[in-house]
């Protein structure tokens, strides 16, 4: 085989060349651009017999695409719905708001410019000034020692500034109650941290849960895909022998496999993202619902699109390498025999 | 065409598969190679489709060397190699059409290119008008035929043959072996593997005979 050939050579003449020159042994050898016609229509062939072979069986090829996508939208569920905590967690900021209070010398008017200077602060959303009347009356309502404190010769409460933080991070809030306590005139910065730890720690045992069961669901698609094609590959083991023995390459051998993977992944894909966006839908209700008990108009957010085209991509992947794999590991099996 | 230079072969078993074997043919040459059952004649064909490699000397195809022939080259030695197999192994999901393209579309050729060698080809085996249907829809003969078709439709320069004959009748292989020579008589280099000493006795080619492994026999069949 050459690239150029002898239009008067017989076919007894033209045994043993490399591989990498043109591949036709006759005289009419293809030009560049009908070679890549040719590659390109080999693609859309193995394409189509790809798609004929699932669509021969649908049951079974709907299932391989069901249970992939159930091991997709399981992480990818949890995920969605850890996002939804972390909102819910923004949502409770006041919960995490820090109490500044003054020193009792401090006057209302270096109070106030304190309040001021603390709202101007990066990690604040707002600063609230409270007096030291109205700290008294807040106190009075709400511990039911009215009576008693009105018996006290004067105020024992200092006036504070009421801090509700950007965002509840356990890291940032540390850091800005600091800050707060370094300010002239305060004598104290309170932040409920146990409440902040906590909410902290069940986040990162929500994403490491998830990662874990992600890591695990990955695994098993690789699986699925792979017994999958491994069984195609049995099917058609005497085609594949027979392409072998008439010259066709690994990479011929493999490509019709490759794009089944990843129709596989494709209709997991899209089959994960269904399954997701009705079911956040089919919780919302409830969350709503349980939300509207505690005065809070929260509600689940569906499937970003960004994330369910993430979620895509990611099947057709999976589906693609989990094809790899398995035909790799079969391919040195399937020499002619 | 072909040169085996003191070529062994054994199995890791211990089995020897061939023992020094040594030959060649010429470019357009019709040659059998016969013996019994476990003489080496698979074991001869399997090495020049590099299906194995030689344990021992050097086997040489049109001045490549087999025996050290890579993994990747293998696919393009066989696109000049036809193959005809006792069994036909025919793909039985596919027309009889599809059958034999597929030699070509492995090729890369065009459409209409492969419609035209196709037919050609089903013509040389006075298949033509079965060109639609598909293998189990044909007798055994005509099974084989197709095989055959597949084997020559890309105008490979050797074509090997294991037994083509095995299941046919004395007309059909008669039959059979006057399309082999046909396609020698184009410039093919033809090497087929056969017991059937009456069949070869009649067409007064070239007889490589084996014995356990060792070339017992170099002549004219019939002489």
């Amino acid at each position: 085989m050459s690239a150029t050939r002898n239009p008067n050579q017989q076919p007894a003449e033209r045994v043993g060349a490399g591989p990498r020159k043109a591949p036709e042994p006759g005289n009419d050898g293809p030009s560049f651009g009908s070679f890549t016609l040719a590659w390109l229509e080999s693609h859309r062939a193995s394409l189509i017999d790809s798609l004929k072979r699932l669509a021969w069986q649908p049951i079974g090829s709907f299932f391989t695409c069901l249970v992939m996508a159930v091991a997709l939208s399981l992480p990818m569920g949890l995920a969605l719905l850890l996002d939804n905590v972390e909102r819910l967690g923004g949502s409770w900021q006041r919960a995490a708001q820090i109490s500044v209070f003054l020193r009792m010398d401090v006057d209302t008017a270096a109070g106030q410019a304190l309040r001021d200077q603390i709202a101007t602060m990066p990690d604040v959303a707002d600063a609230e000034w409270i007096s030291r009347e109205r700290a008294l009356e807040e106190f009075q309502q709400l511990s039911g020692f009215g009576e008693a404190l009105r018996e006290l010769p004067e105020n024992p409460l200092p006036s504070a500034v009421r801090v509700t933080p950007n965002e509840v991070d356990k890291t940032r809030l540390g850091t800005l109650r600091e800050r707060l306590a370094a300010l002239p005139g305060v004598e104290l910065a309170q932040l409920d941290q146990v409440w902040v730890e906590r909410l902290s720690a069940i986040l990162m045992l929500g994403d490491r849960f998830v990662f874990g069961l992600a890591i695990l669901l990955i695994a098993t698609l690789l699986l699925v895909v792979g017994n999958t094609i491994r069984l195609h590959i049995e099917n058609r083991r005497t085609e594949i022998e027979v392409v072998k023995l008439v010259g066709g390459t690994d990479s011929y051998v493999r490509r019709p496999f490759l794009y089944m993977g990843t129709l596989y992944g494709i209709g997991a894909g899209l089959l994960a993202w269904l399954v997701l966006a009705y079911g956040l839908t089919w919780l919302n209700k409830a969350v709503v619902k349980l939300a509207g008990l505690y005065d809070s108009d929260f509600s689940l957010a569906g499937v970003p699109t960004e994330d369910g085209f993430s979620l895509l991509t990611g099947a057709i992947l999976l589906g693609y390498i989990g094809a790899w794999i398995a035909v790799a590991r079969h391919l040195r099996e399937l020499a002619p025999r | 065409m072909i040169r085996f230079e003191q070529v062994g072969k054994r199995y890791p078993n211990g089995h020897v598969g061939l023992h020094e074997l040594s030959f060649h043919t010429e470019r357009g040459e019709f040659l059998f190679v016969t013996g019994h059952s476990g003489a080496g004649k698979s074991t001869l064909l399997r090495l020049l489709l590099a299906m194995e490699r030689p344990t021992s000397g050097k086997l040489l195809l049109a001045g490549q060397d087999l025996s050290r022939i890579s993994n990747a080259q293998i696919p393009f030695l066989r696109r000049q190699i036809g193959v005809v197999f006792q069994n036909h192994q025919l793909l039985f999901d596919r027309t009889v059409f599809d059958n034999v393209a597929l030699p070509l579309q492995i090729l890369g050729l065009s459409k209409p290119r492969i419609h035209q060698r196709v037919l050609t080809a089903l013509e040389r085996v006075s298949l033509k008008d079965r060109a639609q249907q598909y293998p189990c829809d044909l007798s055994t003969g005509q099974q084989q035929r197709v095989g055959i078709a597949r084997a020559v439709v890309h105008r490979p320069a050797l074509l090997l043959a294991d037994e083509p004959t095995g299941n046919l009748d004395p007309r059909l292989a008669a039959e059979i072996m006057g399309v082999f020579e046909d396609i020698n008589r184009l410039g093919t280099t033809v090497l087929i593997a056969s017991h059937d000493l009456a069949l070869i006795a009649r067409m007064r080619h070239r007889m490589l005979t084996l014995q356990r492994g060792r070339l017992i026999g170099d002549g004219e069949a019939g002489q």
